[in-house]
């Protein structure tokens, strides 16, 4: 009991420091709103062909859009975790009595919210241009999404705690992002490459998510693939929080 | 006392009227350049009640025992105990009795002042409204009124050095450390903390404090142990260490009453005079008491005849006791190999 009410006024410190800083919102709300603006019409001519139904450009791509905001709004929490080992505000938290647990959890579920909401918007926002949006499944693709999330903001969380310096976990990041991400087809679908690349995005994580993502945004919900991205992910989000909380538990900084 | 009572004091040691007891602590750090000891051994106990300064220069290992006592470090070797808890075998009991204010503060800077205090209180398992009369509390108690309600971004150094205090009492802990509580603070601020730790004091708090500031370990502590390349090298009051050693007085004749160096040899026959060196035109004179000491002295150069131009008192300094214990002055004496805070 008194590790969900950490949790919960963990998340609640997160989310204020986040309102005050509404900048950080419109920002992460603007890359996404970007890409459906100025890089989707690039793909309507591709409609009919291969990966892309007739007529449902956005229902491929918006997908994808999800999972890099996922990615975007998880990873982000390392640069915290550092700012605040300089301060000692982590140093403080873990002379209390605080799980370690709750510790983690309280910035992941922020980070939850912070992909939550500007997904929505921009789920909404493509409808009428063109997304066609299966409601069941679209709830089931942002609870998969937010897992994603969870997994990012936990191993950035770890990865600062464990790098210290901002310089270090931007390399890191920044090295990871690109084959992360075009490793899962987010812009657009690895099912289009030859077979080599498709073996290799097999062994990343965020493959599946993506995949799944995709299943769900067409409407099928009960297939192998989305049980299987959810089934990923969600060990890679327990792996990366344990990873998270024992990095906590042993902060020397 | 009955014999049930005896036999429960006995079995809690001498931990249940000391704030912290440690025997044989010993730390390393594995650093680039291979194993740094920061604790080679330390034994100590901290009486309740009582303000309890450790003084040594940078990298002299305080911090490192600051940190094992408050649960941030784990010992390689040796016990401690605080209020009667031991560290390592009940880390989250020594956690809910105590508090813990770093050299980096750990105040949220997102956050207001408030907030940070109401925070810190339910972390500690109190309630929303016991938390909301406590933050109140300390924001009078610390002078924190005026700007509790603003981020803590804007804080001037003073203010948010009292706040962070504020943190570290909020569960009115029974011992409260703190690392270098006044390192970066202007004398006026440095005071007024000083006056507000021994406020907490009188309130029945135990306080252990790192410092390596002199007139700081000297004013404040009731007790101190003065620590060198992670060992005790001295401990007990400011006054006991201090008067170890002696007093000079440096007295200057006034030219042509006398021949100084036969001044000095008859100065040197007073019984409380330790030695007279002739220092340009006066004379260092030691004395192992200030007071009859000096009375002695003036006695013997009125009798003589003796005018003085000038008197100056240097009374023992805690680094005078440092210099004798390790050879080097206290300002000398940082360890650029040690590492700090780790």
């Amino acid at each position: 009991m008194s590790f969900l009410l950490q949790t919960a006024l963990l998340a609640r410190r997160r989310l204020l420091e986040t309102l005050r800083q509404p900048i950080w919102v419109f920002m992460g709300l603007s890359v996404p709103l970007l890409y459906l603006a100025l890089f989707a019409p690039l793909l309507t001519s591709l409609a009919g062909g291969p990966g892309f139904p007739r007529g449902g450009v956005l229902d491929v791509f918006v997908p994808g859009i999800l999972a890099l905001m996922a990615f975007g709004a998880g990873m982000g929490a390392g640069w915290i975790v550092i700012a605040e080992l300089e301060t000692g505000v982590i140093e403080r938290f873990r002379v209390t009595p605080a799980s370690r647990l709750a510790l983690v959890l309280g910035t992941v579920c922020r980070d939850v919210v912070t992909f939550a909401v500007p997904a929505i918007i921009v789920v909404v926002v493509a409808v009428p241009f063109g997304f066609h949006a299966h409601w069941d499944g679209v709830a089931l693709l942002v609870v998969l999404m937010a897992l994603l999330t969870a997994t990012c903001s936990a191993a950035s969380a770890a990865l600062g705690i464990t790098l210290q310096q901002i310089g270090s976990l931007a390399a890191v990041v920044t090295g990871l992002q690109l084959p992360l991400t075009l490793l899962s087809g987010v812009l657009l679908p690895l099912s289009l490459g030859p077979g080599w690349l498709q073996g290799v995005g097999h062994a990343n994580p965020m493959y599946y998510a993506v995949e799944a993502a995709r299943q769900l945004a067409a409407g099928t919900i009960d297939s192998g693939t989305v049980a299987l991205g959810f089934a990923v992910t969600a060990v890679a989000a327990l792996l990366a929080i344990w990873w998270a909380t024992r990095a906590y538990r042993r902060a020397m900084a | 006392m009955t014999a049930g009572a005896a036999v429960a004091a006995a079995r809690s040691g001498a931990a249940g009227a000391s704030a912290v007891r440690v025997t044989a602590l010993r730390k390393s750090f594995r650093s680039r350049h291979g194993s740094v000891e920061a604790l080679r051994g330390i034994d100590l106990t901290v009486p309740a009640g009582q303000i309890y300064g450790f003084l040594g220069p940078n990298g002299a290992g305080k911090t490192t025992a600051l940190r094992i006592l408050a649960t941030l470090l784990t010992a390689d070797g040796g016990d401690a105990w605080v209020a009667g808890v031991d560290v390592r075998r009940d880390p989250s009991g020594v956690r809910r009795r105590i508090g813990y204010v770093g050299q980096r503060g750990g105040a949220d800077i997102e956050a207001t002042g408030r907030e940070n205090l109401v925070l810190q209180g339910r972390l500690y398992g109190m309630g929303r409204e016991e938390t909301d009369h406590r933050a109140e509390e300390l924001i009078e108690l610390l002078d924190l009124r005026g700007f509790s309600r603003r981020i803590v971004r804007s804080y001037s150094g003073g203010q948010r050095r009292r706040l962070e205090v504020a943190l570290g009492i909020v569960h009115r802990p029974e011992v409260l450390f703190l690392d270098e509580p006044t390192l970066g603070l202007d004398p006026q601020n440095r005071a007024n903390l000083w006056d507000q730790l021994r406020g907490l004091r009188e309130a029945g708090t135990s306080i252990l404090l790192t410092t390596h500031y002199l007139d700081e370990a000297d004013q404040l502590s009731d007790r101190l142990a003065i620590i060198d390349q992670g060992r005790v090298v001295a401990e007990g009051t400011p006054r006991e260490l201090k008067g170890r050693h002696p007093a000079a007085v440096t007295i200057t004749p006034r030219p042509g009453a006398s021949e100084p160096a036969e001044l000095a040899r008859e100065l040197e026959r007073e019984p409380l005079v330790r030695q007279v060196r002739l220092d340009g035109d006066g004379l260092r004179i030691e004395i192992g008491e200030v007071t009859t000491g000096l009375a002695a002295i003036f006695d013997r150069l009125r009798r003589r005849g003796v005018d003085v131009e000038g008197v100056s008192l240097q009374e023992p300094s805690l680094d005078d006791v440092f210099l004798h214990e390790t050879g080097r002055s206290l300002r000398d004496a940082a360890d650029p190999q040690a590492i700090e805070a780790t």
